[in-house]
């Protein structure tokens, strides 16, 4: 087909230029802010640094949270896988379970899971630290491991049962004349053709863990093991916030997620936009 | 010894519908066996049972001599083509076929000499590296059978494995999917909608039509000797021409009133069905072969009409004569003919309502005959069939 480079065309690209570069605006305040002084920060917050100053990186990376911003990374990260992987292996079996079980109970169950997604967490919040906080949950990266992976099972088993019940059954039934058992099935056929839904799983799940404050606020705040967010708090004061420093941690703290989503872009892509073929 | 043995088999689904009724089948060792029938007709629920894929309500299913009702499908070692080939869409095709011999446990190298051979046979050897989406329809169904041929079990079960394809495709598909069987000689039941997949391909065939196992024998049987008028029409291409057909006596001899025509009934003919002189003073379904109706010999019933069509396929002219006759409109006819289309359905009311019959009549090349011409055309005495209208059985 003849592609024509018409005045239409002209317009339409430069809209969508011009829309980029409003999405940029954030970006360019994040990376100018935070290789500013404190006094240019206020003096002139829109324009671009005099000089580059490095320093607010160093100040936080040495001084973000009890423990410095490299723990508060390892913790956020460890935080995250493995609370995805956790909602992976755990969401998907159950899924499956619901998904390809007719019975009321199952229906019932998937109920139960679809609530857990409507009623919002805040409600069950006291009762659910009375409970870590007796069991010994509370502060460590384990304890919010298990809370997230309870917290977001319902989103999770959500996700997995929709795809699950549009998945042929055809593989199944064909691994089992094949001779493969229940568990064979699972792992070597049914999980890897879950691949699509199993990366917007991960990638949703991860990015709400990985950016949440308020749960690790109130249950490991004052400990050592501080996530990125409750970390970056600690430059802001009720009299002094030293926003080129917080700007500065926030850059570091982007910078995994946005190495992530370079490389695995594609993947990303096909996993939200992808069926099953072949 | 690997025979299949249905014995009363029924199915139920938890909805209450029926899917098979009483279905006694023997599928002797080696044999080709092809379950052909409508949609809904329970053939791939009968299937899905031999394989374990479907629980059986009643009854009991033998494989080899071994009761496997309560047996897990992965224990029964039959192998299964689907109906969409069912490949493992993230394995590549040597792990596609290597797939069953892992579950097994098989050493690595006699996995891949096995499937190095099978890839042979079939003609993959190229394509073991590929993943099924860049395959083709045939390449994919060849992957499919290479997967139920590797494992050497002691049935073959396919699901209208040649449905996907394309028509040379499928022609080419067919011979190679019958010479493999021959070759191998494993047990093998086939399930397909296509009436010339199962007369091709089959050494047996068995119709059904509602879950209820209408007719099974050799192919030839069934097209010569079919067991009633479902078997009759859903059996040969174009299917048999069939008719409303009065039995009279007329000087004490057997004639047959076809609208306001009439031929006496040969002697031979009711030495070979003598049940028709029951029906002496009844209607009965006429039918007759589009290749047992001719032009006109002296001495043989002779049918007066009109053409109203001539198809020409080179080897053959396709003559649609319109005669004045009622046409058979019973149960098993309708649900064949609504199988094909609604419109055929209508088409087939509308020559009820104004008493017209098109028979097709297999003409040899050279016949001159063109459309809107009168012609009279001639039956083969021999090869008339006769159905009772109400039972739909055939009369012998």
């Amino acid at each position: 087909m003849l592609f024509r480079y018409t005045h239409r065309t002209v317009a339409r690209e430069f809209v969508l230029i011009a829309t980029a570069l409003v999405f940029c605006i954030p970006l360019y305040l994040l990376l100018t802010m935070s290789l500013k002084t404190t006094s240019e920060v206020y003096t002139a917050p829109l324009s671009l640094p005099k000089s580059l100053n490095f320093s607010s990186y160093s100040n936080a990376w040495k001084n973000a949270g009890p423990s410095g911003m490299g723990h508060a990374l390892f913790v956020s990260a460890t935080m995250t896988v493995g609370s995805v992987v956790c909602l992976i292996a755990i969401g998907s079996l159950t899924a499956y379970t619901l998904a390809r079980r007719t019975g009321r109970m199952s229906t019932f169950l998937y109920l139960l899971f679809l609530i857990g997604i409507i009623l919002p967490f805040q409600l069950g919040m006291i009762p659910l630290y009375v409970v870590m906080r007796d069991v010994g949950l509370t502060g460590t990266v384990f304890g919010m491991i298990v809370l997230y992976t309870g917290m977001l099972m319902p989103l999770t088993v959500f996700l997995y049962t929709g795809f699950i019940r549009v998945l042929p059954r055809a593989y199944e039934e064909a691994a089992q004349v094949d001779g493969a058992n229940l568990r064979r099935t699972y792992t070597r056929v049914v999980f890897p053709l879950l691949r699509p839904v199993t990366g917007t799983v991960a990638v949703l799940t991860g990015i709400i863990i990985w950016n949440d404050f308020f749960l690790p606020l109130v249950f490991l705040s004052g400990t050592n093991n501080e996530p990125i967010p409750v970390a970056l708090y600690s430059f802001v004061g009720n009299y002094v916030s030293q926003w080129n420093v917080i700007f500065a941690a926030v850059a570091i703290s982007v910078l995994p997620i946005l190495i992530f989503y370079l490389f695995a872009q594609r993947e990303l892509i096909r996993g939200f936009a992808g069926g099953i073929r072949g | 010894m690997t025979d299949i043995r249905f014995e009363g088999v029924g199915k139920v689904y938890p909805d209450g519908t029926r899917a098979v009724s009483d279905l006694n089948l023997n599928i002797g060792e080696g044999e080709f066996t092809v379950l052909v029938g409508p949609s809904g007709c329970g053939k791939t629920t009968a299937l899905r049972m031999i394989a374990g894929l479907e629980e059986v309500s009643e009854g009991r299913i033998w494989i080899g001599g071994d009761e496997v009702n309560d047996v897990e499908p992965r224990k029964r070692d039959v192998a299964m083509v689907f109906q969409n080939y069912a490949l493992y869409p993230h394995m590549t095709v040597f792990d596609n076929i290597a797939f069953p011999l892992q579950n097994r446990r098989m050493p690595k190298p006699e996995v891949r000499s096995r499937v190095e051979h099978a890839a042979s046979v079939l003609g993959l050897t190229e394509l073991l590296q590929r993943r099924p989406k860049t395959l083709s329809g045939g390449q994919r169904q060849r992957v499919a059978m290479g997967r139920a041929i590797v494992r050497q079990p002691r049935a073959f079960l396919m699901d209208e494995p040649l449905s996907n394809l394309d028509a040379n495709l499928r022609v080419q598909m067919r011979a190679e999917i019958a010479r493999l069987q021959r070759d191998l000689a494993v047990t093998t039941v086939y399930v397909t909608h296509d009436q010339v997949e199962a007369m091709t391909m089959g050494s047996r065939i068995a119709v059904m039509r509602k879950g209820v196992l209408q007719h099974e024998g050799p192919p030839q049987d069934l097209y010569d000797r079919p067991a009633n008028l479902f078997v009759a029409t859903f059996i040969g291409s174009p299917a048999m021409n069939l008719m409303r057909a009065r039995l009279e006596s007329i000087d004490g001899r057997l004639t047959c009133f076809v609208g306001d025509q009439q031929f006496e009934l040969a002697a031979e003919l009711l030495r070979a069905k003598p049940h028709l002189e029951a029906y002496r003073g009844r209607d009965v379904a006429l039918g007759v072969r589009p290749e047992h109706i001719g032009p006109t010999v002296a001495g043989r019933p002779q049918l007066r009409g009109v053409v109203q069509l001539v198809e020409s396929l080179g080897s053959e002219r396709l003559v649609h004569v319109e005669i004045a006759a009622e046409p058979v409109l019973t149960d098993e006819i309708l649900e064949l003919k609504r199988d094909i289309d609604e419109a055929a359905v209508q088409t087939l009311q509308q020559g009820h309502d104004e008493h017209k019959v098109l028979l097709i009549a297999r003409f040899s090349p050279e016949a001159t005959t063109s459309a809107g011409e009168p012609v009279a055309i001639c039956l083969n005495a021999q090869r008339l069939h006769f159905f009772d209208l109400t039972t739909g059985e055939a009369l012998h």
